[in-house]
């Protein structure tokens, strides 16, 4: 019973959050919706105890992804006015698909799925389980193909971003550390007679 | 916590691994060497990263297994098809290379270009292989990461970063549908192996019939983005006219042999069950993307912008294999794409060599009198468009035979009908360039320098399309054996 209410808590506020983050009219306002959001959803997945997971979405996501963003929109000048334009002349369209959408996930939902078999008798995990162990050794011995090709995954990301924006500018001066220390007193100084 | 067990044993078949090892641990090594590289001689990275996607393609033949091996605790597949696909991929990211060399050498941090492509090149090896849609998942993040950051290597021009940015968030948004469908696929079966979700589909029943056609239909979309199938194509022409001409190249192949392996092994294994109902969404899809692909480009006076028009009309064409769904029809799609490999690659080469002082070479007028000029160059183009125009005894003729008798013997005569009516479509628009090329008279100057590399791709490539055309048996016959050693 409280389970349900917490339930519908977290996920009540998580869909409103999700609403905030696209309806807000200050783009910063958005990302601390964004934030709201991600607590939700660690919220249920403290529920579903699943709690490692719980506190990697809030260290990874609020913490250090969210920071991110809000460094990003505090540099970028985003004018949400210009941004709006033509929302209206989209929203027919737009809409028709979303309400669409609404019915047949509604439709998925309702159809029997997520009732039956073993999601409705799912029980709650004994204590003595500890989900960081049983992470840690499913993924590096089950998973270990899919954990290698995400890291490369994360190099390819790194090169690929300092490769879009490194830039050696041409007309900037370097210091050539090598010359300098290498440099001896017959290069700097000539004997002049006066 | 003192009894930590691991119940899994040392991962099977890791040799099978050994091409996709090699060729990570090449591009990590390459990424550290080009540093000492000095910029002046880059071409050293390229010819490396070259030798290296080559040596790839052995590697795959030497693993080539008689019975299909899975490993990694089912996570990975290594049969004749994928093998096929990964030696098409290698050979499809070389020659993108080759062509390269020329093209980027004045570029900033032309390296790291060719680590990239080792990396998507690894990425669509994994895809080929994957039997788990996690694996299949992350090698296509592989593949598509590495692609938006080629598209927009000229980081100088505003067409590279727009069409980078569209490419971008377009391919974002169909990752996260690809990945909403699969959520469906675990709801109701509880796995991401393909061969349990298939069991599982089939045993499921109709209770969760919409949960499983949602999951259907936003796999299906999320791959259509990736193989620019209409109307998910809309990135398609932007990022090929932005892109780097070789980028271009490589996107207009590799990607789409990659993306249509993974789509065979996901219906065929993961969704046996569903062969009616995908029959019907593919055959809407292929139905509008024929005509959207060759209609559209009637209206395009940009080569490159035409060439991606031309390719969604293509995809259109061997989605007839997907919908015939036999082994005829897949082994038809291999055809298609190994002879489409090569007529696209050889197009390409020569789009490239018209780029020139102050010219682009990109514009249709651009070709005009090449004929007259360089008679060599015109007949290679003239071949490389016939061939894609379908013409017989070119290798394009039996790209579109294999696939279309496949779809006839599964019964889908009308839809092969109008496959017909919309290549004859398309043959307007190629040899309408024919026309530039040998009936008007040249506008500008062709004082192009091309390397003898460039020349040699392109006369290997007018080789291999018209020596397809004369004798495409061992070809069928090779994709033949690989689809039926297919897991």
């Amino acid at each position: 019973m409280l389970e349900t209410v917490f339930f519908d808590l977290f996920a009540g506020l998580s869909v409103i959050a999700g609403m905030g983050v696209v309806l807000a009219r200050n783009t910063m306002h958005s990302v601390m919706f964004l934030i709201f959001c991600f607590f939700n959803a660690a919220g249920l997945f403290f529920m579903l105890d699943a709690e490692f997971l719980g506190v990697i979405m809030i260290l990874i996501y609020v913490g250090a992804v969210m920071v991110l963003f809000t460094f990003v929109v505090m540099m970028l000048e985003i004018n949400t006015a210009r941004l709006r334009e033509g929302f209206l002349q989209y929203l027919p369209v737009g809409g028709l698909i979303a309400i669409v959408l609404m019915i047949e996930f509604i439709g998925a939902a309702s159809s029997g799925v997520f009732t039956s078999g073993a999601m409705a008798t799912a029980e709650h995990l004994p204590q003595q389980v500890n989900n960081t162990v049983e992470i840690g050794q499913i993924l590096y011995t089950k998973y270990l193909l899919g954990f290698e090709i995400a890291a490369i995954v994360l190099l390819v990301a790194l090169v690929g971003a300092v490769v879009l924006t490194l830039r050696t500018r041409k007309d900037a001066k370097y210091q050539k550390i090598a010359a300098q220390v290498n440099v001896r007193k017959e290069d700097r100084m000539r004997k002049v007679r006066m | 916590m003192a009894n930590v067990t691991f119940p899994f044993p040392f991962p099977e078949h890791l040799s099978s691994l050994m091409p996709e090892m090699f060729v990570a641990v090449i591009a990590m090594a390459l990424l550290l060497l080009d540093l000492f590289i000095p910029r002046e001689k880059k071409c050293i990275t390229a010819y490396i990263a070259i030798a290296t996607a080559s040596v790839a393609a052995l590697l795959c033949v030497s693993v080539n297994p008689a019975e299909p091996l899975v490993g990694f605790y089912g996570f990975f597949v290594l049969d004749q098809f994928a093998v096929f696909a990964k030696v098409l991929i290698c050979l499809a990211t070389a020659l993108a290379m080759v062509l390269s060399v020329q093209y980027m050498k004045d570029l900033e941090n032309v390296g790291e270009y060719y680590v990239l492509m080792l990396f998507a090149m690894l990425g669509m090896m994994l895809m080929s292989s994957a039997n788990n849609f996690i694996v299949m998942y992350l090698g296509l993040e592989l593949m598509a990461l590495c692609i938006y950051v080629l598209v927009g290597y000229q980081r100088d021009i505003l067409r590279s970063n727009e069409a980078a940015l569209k490419y971008f968030i377009l391919g974002a948004l169909s990752s996260c549908m690809l990945l909403y469908g699969v959520t469906f696929l675990y709801g109701v079966t509880g796995s991401f192996d393909f061969v349990t979700i298939g069991k599982g589909l089939a045993d499921a029943g109709s209770s969760s019939h919409t949960a499983v056609m949602l999951g259907l239909v936003f796999i299906i979309a999320g791959l259509a983005f990736k193989v620019s199938m209409a109307p998910f194509h809309m990135w398609t022409p932007d990022a090929y006219e932005g892109a780097p001409t070789p980028v271009t190249a490589f996107m207009s192949v590799a990607p789409k042999v990659a993306g249509f392996v993974i789509f065979i092994r996901i219906l065929d294994q993961a969704m046996p069950a569903l062969q009616h109902e995908y029959t019907m969404i593919l055959s809407a899809i292929a139905v509008l993307t024929m005509a959207v692909g060759n209609l559209a480009a009637i209206a395009q006076r940009n080569i490159k912008r035409m060439l991606a028009y031309s390719t969604v009309g293509h995809v259109g064409f061997v989605m007839l294999g997907l919908i015939a769904a036999n082994d005829d029809g897949y082994a038809g799609i291999l055809v298609y794409m190994s002879i489409y490999l090569f007529m696209t690659m050889g197009a390409f080469a020569i789009i490239i060599i018209m780029q020139r002082e102050g010219i682009q070479g990109e514009l249709l007028d651009d070709f005009s009198g090449l004929s007259k000029a360089r008679p060599g160059y015109a007949l290679a183009m003239g071949l490389m468009l016939f061939s894609l125009a379908g013409i017989p005894f070119l290798g394009g003729f039996w790209a579109k035979y294999a696939v279309f008798i496949a779809a006839v013997e599964a019964g889908h005569v009308y839809l092969v009908l109008y496959a017909l009516l919309f290549s004859a479509v398309g043959a307007f628009y190629y040899i309408r360039l024919v026309k530039y090329i040998y009936f008007d008279d040249a506008r500008v100057q062709f004082n192009f320098s091309e390397s003898r590399l460039m020349q040699l791709t392109v006369v290997l490539m007018a080789i291999a399309v018209v020596a397809l055309g004369v004798y495409p048996d061992p070809l069928m016959d090779l994709c033949k054996s690989a689809v039926a050693a297919m897991i």
